[in-house]
């Protein structure tokens, strides 16, 4: 931890963490898909886009997520047909630290947050037009709610209760929100960052090796 | 629990009730006597590994089936958070254990387009990748047809495949060292480069594959009793599967030529010449002629693959990244060669620290979010990954096809017969290590 | 279970022993249970290549209650723990369990909050075969050297129906070879 006189080496900031190696490149966003992002900012006023890597993420607030859907669906320009994947990522609040090695002085940072939230991603995929897109939005830590996007895709079904299981998102007019990889009385959401690994100790011949998210390195 | 019938559905249930967890214990009072609730799994030789369907059954009809999963739940994707990258690749390889080529690429693809290196993998690597991830495709197709063989009755189908899928494992085991869930392809390139004689084992294959491959389709193909269990049986249209998210064979066998191998191509995939089998049935026949066709459409791309396979590295230039360890077959066993264990015991400490830095911690990989696909024999295998700069991965979200696939059983059986649905199932192909991860 | 339990205790029935241990190590038949990777593997070993037929294992049964012996193939899942038990418990006796790869001996390399960490927390467990995935020959070794300890077998030493563990062990004269006091294990604890 910080304290470790080892590890004297300073904070690095979001920026420098985002900074690519020597000699790789950063793709840029195709201009069909330039041509894509113009067209829905168009129609939604107020999108946060990111272009990284080449590929194209609109930002929008939860309550906004639905008709975003829904005309990405349905506008013949668009036309996502297929919701290939709702993901989630758990940001959580306060004092946000990783430590790299005891042994060498690779990145540590300590980012302070003040309210955590859950990510939520959702690519879609036009089969027409051949681009995919991903719209991503925040949910508070405490008691994460958003609309079900079932009645758009039916594929939102098994990917919704899973957001569920793991993430403990509520989703609004789900039709079946109940775990689906979890055993159905299982406490607790599994891929949140406060969420132990649950491993055992491993123990031979008098010594103990704690498991891997409890190890120093 | 309440008691719905809903006008979009085809088969028009008597009663529907629609329960959810912890209500199933007050089912059996309020479900008529002429329904009956059986429940299939996950214990069972004929569902695809450890499937549980609840089956509500009006005589031998299914009028609903839900799917319970998550028999097999690992938590990979935990799991890797607590690894450094490379490591990802041995927990991941593990899902899909019957196309395990097909995770390592899926997920060595995105970590390097998040490091920025999507150009920098050299060429013979590439090549490389492409030949064992179809060869993987042929042996896991073959699985398939072994499985479903023998959960219709036709054993020998099982025999036969096996048969057929031991002479591809043989190959991978004289590639990589191991006949499944290798750790071959790294992010930056493949572990190791193939052996001398690589090319004229693999052509032996590809010459016997054929024969073989007719060999089923004797058997299959043309057989009444084939016909009458497949024909008909699992009928998902096309606007059902893009509804419920449907890719990879199924997709296919509705009419659509979607294969990401042309559309959104990895590894210089669509610099091959190989078509996209389709089928119009939209059926579990449908589906076998497509996977049929792509076995042999494989084969033309491993051939093509031998014939252009460069010279050159397997592992990109870059030393940050590029795994450290130049492996060489000696009198012991595989292991580090002779010249660089003395080049890094005895010659050049900074190559003996980069070596230890590079294998106990691994490369930092730069902030950021990225998803990438690859067409993986069931479907479109997508991988979500976020890094937050470090050397560990800050969450691996994968979207495995099967699961997304398990959501299509209330739809894909509603109204068949109880031994249809072993077929309809069959068809499916999923695997569920891939569903529970 | 059968016959031990029509035969009086105590008595020397060397040659009956023998006699039916070879017939039981001669024509075990495994119950499915593929869980994961290692089903593959064990399907391929019971496929035409590496054939298990000649080791007498001739079908595989998919009723518990007419097998012999339960391959656990697999990593065993939280979900599915009480399934295996379930199954072990119809299986009819004399029954044998092989755990088949590391998952199901250790829990493998996956060490957290899923996977029940060796399938022996679940059921008692008679040979062991690691490897992710065992090679079919390692499998075929094990299930040989599972032959070999069920024909060395006395009739004594089988569990009885209904006896508990301890009663089990204070019969037999089992050695606890991991001391447990007050609920600390005795061997010597450092961290890495």
């Amino acid at each position: 931890m910080s304290d470790n006189p080892r590890m004297a080496h300073p904070d690095t900031t979001a920026e420098e963490r985002g900074k690519l190696i020597e000699g790789a490149i950063d793709v840029q966003l195709s201009p069909q898909l330039a041509e894509l992002r113009d067209h829905i900012v168009e129609a939604f006023g107020d999108l946060e886009v990111i272009g990284f890597r080449g590929e194209l993420t609109l930002v929008t607030p939860p309550e906004q997520v639905t008709d975003l859907l829904r005309f990405c669906r349905d506008d013949p320009d668009v036309a996502c047909e297929l919701l290939a994947d709702l993901s989630g990522v758990h940001w959580p609040g306060g004092v946000h630290q990783r430590i790299a090695q005891e042994t060498t002085g690779w990145p540590v940072y300590s980012d302070v947050v003040e309210q955590g939230r859950i990510e939520l991603d959702y690519i879609l995929y036009s089969l027409t037009h051949h681009h995919r897109l991903r719209v991503r939005t925040f949910l508070p830590d405490e008691e994460p709610r958003i609309a079900s996007v079932t009645p758009l895709y039916a594929s939102a079904n098994m990917m919704e209760r899973e957001a569920y299981d793991f993430f403990g998102v509520v989703f609004e007019d789900h039709p079946n929100l109940t775990r689906v990889l979890m055993p159905e009385d299982w406490e607790g959401y599994p891929h949140r960052k406060d969420y132990p690994l649950g491993g055992v100790d491993v123990q031979y011949k008098g010594a103990v090796v704690p498991p891997p998210d409890q190890r120093m390195y | 629990m309440s008691d719905t019938t809903d006008s979009r559905k085809t088969l028009e249930p008597r009663h529907e009730y629609t329960v959810v967890s912890g209500e199933w214990q007050d089912l059996p009072e309020a479900v008529p006597d002429d329904l009956m609730v059986i429940n299939m799994g996950p214990q069972h030789p004929s569902t695809h590994g450890v499937l549980r369907m609840v089956l509500t059954l009006d005589g031998e009809t299914v009028v609903d089936n839900e799917p319970v999963i998550g028999y097999l739940h690992t938590g990979i994707e935990k799991n890797a958070e607590f690894r450094p990258w490379v490591h990802g690749v041995t927990f991941v390889t593990r899902m899909d254990y019957l196309a395990p080529l097909f995770n390592e690429l899926g997920y060595c693809l995105a970590v390097e387009r998040l490091l920025g290196i999507d150009d920098e993998v050299p060429e013979r690597a590439q090549v490389i990748r492409v030949a064992m991830t179809e060869l993987n495709r042929i042996s896991s197709h073959l699985v398939w047809l072994a499985t479903s063989g023998m959960e219709l009755g036709a054993v020998s189908a099982m025999i036969y495949g096996f048969r057929e899928r031991e002479s591809i494992l043989d190959l991978f085991e004289f590639v990589t060292g191991l006949r499944m869930n290798h750790a071959y392809i790294r992010p930056g390139g493949v572990s190791q480069d193939v052996p001398e004689d690589f090319a004229d084992r693999v052509r032996l294959v590809l010459e016997e594959m054929p024969r073989r491959i007719d060999e089923f389709e004797d058997l299959l193909t043309d057989n009444p009793i084939w016909l009458e269990r497949n024909v008909g049986v699992g009928v998902l249209g096309r606007e059902e599967c893009l509804d419920l998210g449907v890719t990879g064979p199924l997709l296919r066998s509705t009419g659509v030529a979607h294969d990401l191998r042309k559309i959104d191509p990895y590894c210089g995939i669509d610099t091959y010449d190989f078509d996209v089998p389709t089928a119009d049935s939209c059926d579990s026949f449908g589906r076998y002629q497509v996977r049929m066709a792509e076995m042999r459409e494989s084969l033309k791309i491993v051939d093509q693959a031998l014939d252009r396979l460069p010279e050159g590295p397997v592992m990109v230039a870059n030393k940050k990244i590029a795994w450290p360890a130049q492996l060489g077959l000696g009198p012991d066993g595989l292991g580090n060669t002779e010249e660089y264990v003395s080049k890094i015991m005895g010659q050049s400490m900074e190559a003996l620290i980069h070596h230890f830095k590079l294998v106990t911690e691994g490369f930092v990989v730069p902030r950021g979010q990225v998803y990438a696909a690859v067409e993986s024999p069931r479907g479109e295998l997508g991988y979500h990954l976020t890094s937050d700069g470090t050397n560990k991965p800050y969450r691996v979200r994968v979207r495995d096809p099967s699961f997304i696939h398990i959501g299509t059983l209330p739809y894909l059986t509603r109204g068949l017969l109880v031994s249809d649905v072993i077929a309809a199932v069959a068809s499916l192909d999923p695997v569920m290590g891939g569903v529970d991860r | 279970m059968g016959l031990e339990s029509k035969l009086p205790s105590g008595i020397l029935l060397t040659n009956v022993e023998k006699f039916v241990n070879w017939s039981r190590a001669g024509s075990l038949w495994p119950a499915t249970f593929g869980l994961a990777c290692c089903a593959i593997e064990m399907m391929s070993t019971g496929a035409a290549h590496y054939d298990l037929a000649r080791f007498g294992m001739e079908v595989f049964r998919a009723s518990p209650r007419q097998a012999d012996l339960m391959i656990v193939a697999g990593r065993v899942s939280q979900k599915m723990a009480p399934i295996v038990r379930n199954l072990y418990d119809q299986m009819a006796d004399p029954k044998w369990v092989l755990s088949m790869g590391v998952c199901a001996s250790s829990g493998g390399m996956f060490n957290n909050y899923a996977i029940v960490q060796g399938v022996d927390h679940v059921v008692p467990v008679d040979m062991y075969v690691p490897g992710c995935p065992p090679r079919p020959e390692m499998l075929m070794d094990g299930i040989v050297k599972l032959h070999e300890k069920i024909k060395a077998e006395q009739f004594v030493e089988r569990p009885r129906k209904g006896e508990s563990m301890e009663d089990y062990r204070r019969r037999t004269g089992w050695i606890d070879p991991d001391p447990v006091e007050g609920g600390v294990a005795v061997a010597q604890q450092r961290p890495v």
